[in-house]
């Protein structure tokens, strides 16, 4: 049975055509991500599917039902949105804000019914809030308004849950146990889930369909292992990218290879220096060169590695890993068309296991093709070989091939630059 | 059910120290009468008690005083407070801010322009027995109001921020208006200036009668949309997402909150800082739920009132000082203890 059916919704903002022809049903029970680029439309629907924008063309039916012609309190007990934040005027406390989001239920005054005090009990039990009921929201954690925010639209008891970037404020850890609780929402409760994420890999592991949208129309709809496949990611978000499959769970993992493609950007120094990461070893020198202006990129690295957020966070073009996965064929080749196009190569000291031993053979690689290759060597290798001297063997040829060595990654900017005096 | 309790057990305590204070306040001024014989003069009139009560030594005509000239003064003060107060609740959980004061709009602009033009330009008009000044002043109230409401409004919905630039302009425009008009009337600048300070001599029990169904009616009707207003202060768009009819709720309550503010203005003058401070320090007393806030609000600003009246009539009797000038003197310093209050805290 169809929960939701949108049909041919088209709208515009200021003359712009911001949706064009919209339409999909969605079954009772159904998780489904939307997923495009920004300023595709994405919480433009959103919002016309909880009626905050009235102005458009098209139909919504909800449970049997024309949108148009609810009252907001009844599109409210269908219909509840988690927003990325909420930002009460007042200091308002935990309790008096989830019981806000009863408001479709109360009566005149704002008075509830015992059940409804209970209902509102048991979820902010079920979302662990209960324990700070009466403190003030503005004193919580970033993890704990979230969860208040949770119970605010789950209060409202609705069939149909829409999620707006609920995770965008959120660490890693947090943003999974999140998206872990909506899941059990929607496998136990039966709640269909309608979402924006900004994680495209965390949307997809947990979502049964997704419907990718591109300036404002729906450019494939279907179950997730269906439509989620390199060329229609490509298609929708124009960058490049990989799609592999999680060691772990099976499922469909999307890589991004690029930020910014290598030299796009003018630099004061064109000397392009590619540094091996892991474990945030990279992220001192990353930072230094980057401060320099030197054109930097970065590789392998696993996502969730702090490395890999010093590349998001400056913008540096990076090849990227499943998290805790072995370095795949693809991205080491990935890997090597960067120190292809770079001047030079620099091995922080990071740890080494199988996972990551390709990244040395990289090396290797760059030598023999005559890349200069400054090796830091600030930690003894033996302790930083997890691979059983695999790795040791490997790093005393690349030494002995004549590789540069560098006892700290202190001066280093004074050897780059003598170097790029030459 | 806790709700309803806290509210009762705050407004009791409210309730109690006004009836004190009305006591008070009708006891002193030129002529002097004791707390206790005020009190009985009050017991006298409830039937039921007033057997029980001997007046025999107390003057006749200090019965007239109280009831005459004291009495409708206390009122209105205490109906004016009522008025500020509650209606600076509303304008600052429209305007999520709580430095939203019943004027933000142009309520005060216009009322002191309309009274201008009451006492200088058109004179001797009288409505219901309503003087010139008070109907211009509700006229220029509301329709500045409407003014602002209306060119702030784009395509059925008024941003917070356009509404309060257009109440800014339009203030400016009619206090330049109106200070070009008072060049030319130098010799009535006294009694308009006075005016704009805002007193309450003129207080009679026939000016009583005419507001306060006005206002109270007013009051009950924005006191259905208290828990409303509690989730629009989350913002319009979260508002409307837990099933608030937003756009209307908020119409309907500026609407209100401004027709309530402008009938006080129009007896009163402009009072400052009684809309303003009184829902701040309630907020901190009984939190941020409209639900308490209003109703607690509302007699605190009676209370404050009624006291910055009786100070502005005594301290230097027989001289009288425009409360306008008391409500600031206290209100300021406290405001800005506030302000520092906060500054540490979040902003």
């Amino acid at each position: 049975m169809d929960i939701l059916k949108v049909k041919n919704i088209n709208f515009s903002y200021d003359g712009i055509k911001v949706l064009k022809d919209v339409s999909f049903d969605v079954e009772k029970g159904n998780f489904i991500s939307i997923l495009g680029p920004n300023g595709s439309g994405k919480s433009t629907l959103i919002n016309i599917m909880s009626k905050v924008l009235k102005k458009f063309n098209g139909d919504i039916v909800i449970d049997g039902k024309n949108l148009a012609k609810l009252k907001p309190r009844e599109v409210a007990k269908l219909v509840a949105v988690v927003p990325q934040s909420t930002n009460p005027g007042f200091d308002f406390s935990v309790k008096e804000l989830v019981s806000m989001g009863r408001y479709p239920y109360s009566k005149r005054f704002g008075t509830f019914s015992g059940k409804d005090n209970k209902f509102i009990d048991n979820i902010m039990i079920r979302t662990r809030i209960k324990g700070f009921a009466e403190k003030k929201y503005n004193e919580l954690s970033g993890g704990e308004k979230q969860r208040v925010i949770i119970a605010q639209a789950l209060v409202q008891d609705t069939p149909i849950i829409l999620l707006d970037e609920p995770t965008a404020h959120l660490d890693i850890s947090f943003q999974i146990e999140l998206l872990e609780f909506f899941n059990q929402l929607n496998v136990v409760y039966g709640k269909t889930i309608i979402g924006i994420f900004h994680d495209i890999n965390l949307a997809i592991q947990y979502s049964k369909k997704v419907l990718f949208l591109k300036d404002g129309k729906v450019f494939k709809y279907g179950k997730t292992s269906e439509v989620v496949n390199e060329e229609n990611i490509e298609r929708v978000f124009s960058s490049e990218v990989y799609v592999g499959r999680n060691p772990f769970t099976g499922k469909i993992y999307i890589n991004p290879t690029f930020n910014t493609s290598p030299g796009h950007e003018e630099k004061t120094r064109d000397l392009r220096i590619h540094v091996i990461g892991g474990g945030g070893a990279a992220s001192p020198i990353i930072n230094k060169l980057y401060n320099k202006g030197y054109i930097v990129s970065c590789g392998v690295v696993n996502n969730l590695d702090t490395d890999l957020s010093t590349c998001e966070t400056l913008g540096i073009p990076y090849v990227s890993e499943a998290p805790f996965s072995p370095i795949s064929i693809y991205a080491q080749n990935k890997n090597l068309e960067f120190i292809n196009s770079s001047d030079m190569v620099i091995l922080p000291p990071i740890e080494f296991g199988n996972g990551n031993f390709s990244n040395l053979v990289s090396i290797k690689e760059a030598l023999e093709k005559g890349k200069k290759v400054i090796v830091i060597d600030s930690e003894n290798i033996k302790k930083r070989d997890h691979t059983d001297g695999k790795a040791v063997n490997l790093y005393n040829k690349i030494i002995s091939k004549g590789a540069k060595i560098l006892k700290s990654g202190e001066n280093i900017m004074q050897v780059l630059e003598a170097a790029h005096g030459k | 059910m806790q709700d309803i309790k806290r509210t009762i057990k705050y407004l009791l305590i409210l309730i109690l120290v006004l009836f004190f204070l009305i006591i008070f306040a009708s006891s002193i001024g030129s002529a002097d009468l004791s707390f206790k014989d005020t009190a009985k003069i009050f017991g006298s009139y409830i039937p039921g008690i007033n057997n029980f009560i001997n007046i025999d030594n107390i003057q006749p005509q200090y019965f007239d005083i109280i009831t005459r000239i004291r009495l409708p003064r206390i009122f209105i003060s205490i109906l004016v407070g009522i008025a500020l107060a509650s209606s600076g609740v509303i304008f600052q959980g429209i305007f999520r801010n709580p430095m939203a004061d019943p004027y933000i709009i142009g309520v005060s602009a216009g009322a002191s322009f309309g009274a201008t033009i009451g006492m200088l330009v058109v004179t001797g008009i009288r409505i219901l027995n309503i003087s010139s000044v008070s109907l211009f002043a509700f006229i220029g109230a509301v329709s500045t109001t409407f003014l602002v409401y209306n060119i702030s409004r784009v395509r059925n919905k008024v941003s917070v921020l356009t509404l309060l630039l257009s109440g800014v302009a339009l203030s400016a425009l009619l206090s330049s208006v109106n200070s070009f008009i008072l060049m030319f009337e130098a010799h009535d600048l006294a009694k308009v200036i006075f005016w704009l300070m805002g007193g309450l001599t003129s207080a009679s029990w026939q000016q009583f009668f005419i507001i306060c169904p006005v206002i109270i009616i007013f009051l009950i009707i924005s006191s259905f949309f208290l828990n409303d207003l509690n989730i629009i202060s989350l913002g319009d768009e979260r508002a409307t997402q837990l099933g608030v009819n937003t756009e209307n709720v908020k119409r309907l309550l500026l609407i209100l909150a401004s027709l309530i503010a402008a009938a006080a203005v129009s007896v009163s003058g402009i009072i400052g800082f009684v809309g303003l401070i009184t829902p701040h320090i309630l907020r901190l007393i009984v939190g941020p739920d409209h639900k308490i806030l209003y109703p607690t609000s509302a007699v605190a600003g009676g209370i404050v009132l009624l006291f910055s009246d009786t100070i502005a009539r005594t301290i230097l009797s027989p001289r009288e000082i425009p409360v306008g000038i008391i409500t600031s003197i206290i209100g300021v310093p406290f405001f800005l203890y506030l302000l520092i209050r906060s500054k540490k805290r979040i902003f």
